[in-house]
């Protein structure tokens, strides 16, 4: 098709649609109905209500960037990297709306220096670990039933996965590796206390959890 | 003047956008939201594809969300008929609960903190509870005793419940959601 052909082709279409009032005759028409002085002011208002919306999407994308009590800031106070520390019950809140039914230990990790290793202990009931980035996106958990009896993973930042050589993942298959997203994060190990009495000893044997850098 | 206009124009505009985003951030929790009679569930907030909203909600509580491959919440702040839930009425929690491996109902105020009481009683697990012959639950929240699964109110004003399902096979692909799924909440009586 040439150029020329192109053009003769869209010019009578665009003249009989300028025949019946489109959307913008339509809107120019509202616009000439409103009297003068109000009319200065349509322009203005508009102009808040666009500038409004970007200013509202702009804050909300912002938020986990400029967050001053995030859960990965309030973990810091509380632990030093690669370190897993047990949590106190709900309610003395550290962090908000956990589940009092469970003992939690946090690890805050840091995969810049060396990747890490968790390993979490039976303790009998429903355990599960859980991911989430400094920002707080989650981005991976395992329960104790998906994982056969002992959690044991190791957690890599992208770069250390690209580095792993390829025979090495065909031959460690027992071994779980999990890439984080991003360098610094938290893993969150909660364990089930059936019962309120059980709760001393789940706390006990969840002590034995380790969050470490590996050597 | 044409400064001034242009002054108003910014100040107006942030201050429009930055209250939508606090309204945003103070009232939801994502906009996947999931209704099953009363309680609202949001599936892929505790997944990588948790939308700004809930990234940014989560951001300024600090709170850490349960992820899906772990478990499921759904939350309660109104009964079945739509009514706030008042820690004053008399509420009773009826009916079937979804398979799962096992489940935990917790009872707060409407700011997420426990309500405190002598007993230290916050809430039932799967194993604690006394269920009813055909297998349901019947949980009662009262400022007073009451016989069978009780959870004192503590007379405190709003109420919201909490229902996690660890463990659940469930699914929101079909998008046919029951309201027979989850139980009902009935306030029975107000003083």
């Amino acid at each position: 098709m040439t150029f020329a052909s192109l053009f003769r082709r869209t010019r009578p279409a665009y003249r009989s649609t300028a025949r019946a009032p489109g959307p913008v005759e339509r809107l120019a028409a509202i616009f000439q109905a409103v009297p003068a002085a109000p009319r200065l002011l349509l322009l203005p208002l508009a102009m808040v209500l666009v500038l409004a919306g970007i200013v509202h999407l702009v804050s909300v994308l912002a938020m986990p960037r400029l967050a001053q009590a995030s859960a990965y800031q309030r973990l810091a106070a509380l632990a030093p990297s690669n370190r897993l520390v047990l949590l106190p019950d709900a309610g003395e809140g550290v962090l908000p709306m956990t589940d009092p039914a469970f003992v939690s230990a946090v690890c805050r990790y840091d995969l810049r220096e060396r990747p890490l290793k968790v390993r979490v202990p039976q303790t009998g009931d429903y355990t599960s670990i859980s991911f989430y980035t400094n920002r707080g996106l989650a981005f991976y958990a395992l329960n104790d039933q998906a994982a056969g009896r002992v959690i044991e993973l190791d957690l890599l930042s992208p770069a250390q996965r690209a580095a792993l050589p390829e025979d090495e993942e065909i031959t460690a298959a027992d071994r779980l590796v999990v890439e984080s997203p991003s360098t610094t994060g938290i893993v969150l190990i909660r364990a089930f206390a059936r019962y309120g009495d059980v709760r001393d000893a789940v706390r006990k044997q969840l002590e034995a959890a380790s969050c470490t850098a590996t050597q | 003047m044409r400064l001034l206009t242009l002054a108003t124009t910014l100040a107006a505009a942030a201050a429009i956008g930055l209250g939508a985003t606090y309204f945003a951030v103070t009232h939801s929790r994502g906009m996947d939201i999931v209704r099953l009679g009363a309680w609202q569930g949001w599936p892929r907030s505790g997944t990588t594809q948790a939308d700004p909203y809930a990234a940014a909600a989560f951001a300024r509580t600090g709170e850490l969300p349960l992820e899906l491959a772990d478990g499921l919440l759904f939350l309660a702040d109104h009964d079945t008929a739509g009514a706030p839930l008042d820690g004053r009425c008399d509420i009773r929690i009826l009916g079937a609960l979804p398979q799962s491996r096992l489940w935990t109902l917790t009872l707060t105020d409407d700011k997420g903190a426990l309500v405190p009481n002598a007993a230290e009683r916050h809430g039932f697990t799967s194993a604690e509870l006394v269920y009813e012959p055909d297998g349901s639950i019947n949980v009662s929240l009262s400022p007073r005793a009451r016989a069978g699964n009780w959870l004192p109110t503590g007379a405190r004003g709003r109420l919201r419940v909490a229902l996690r399902l660890y463990d659940a096979p469930f699914s929101f692909a079909s998008g046919a959601q029951d309201e027979g799924q989850l139980p009902r909440i009935v306030t029975e009586r107000c003083p």
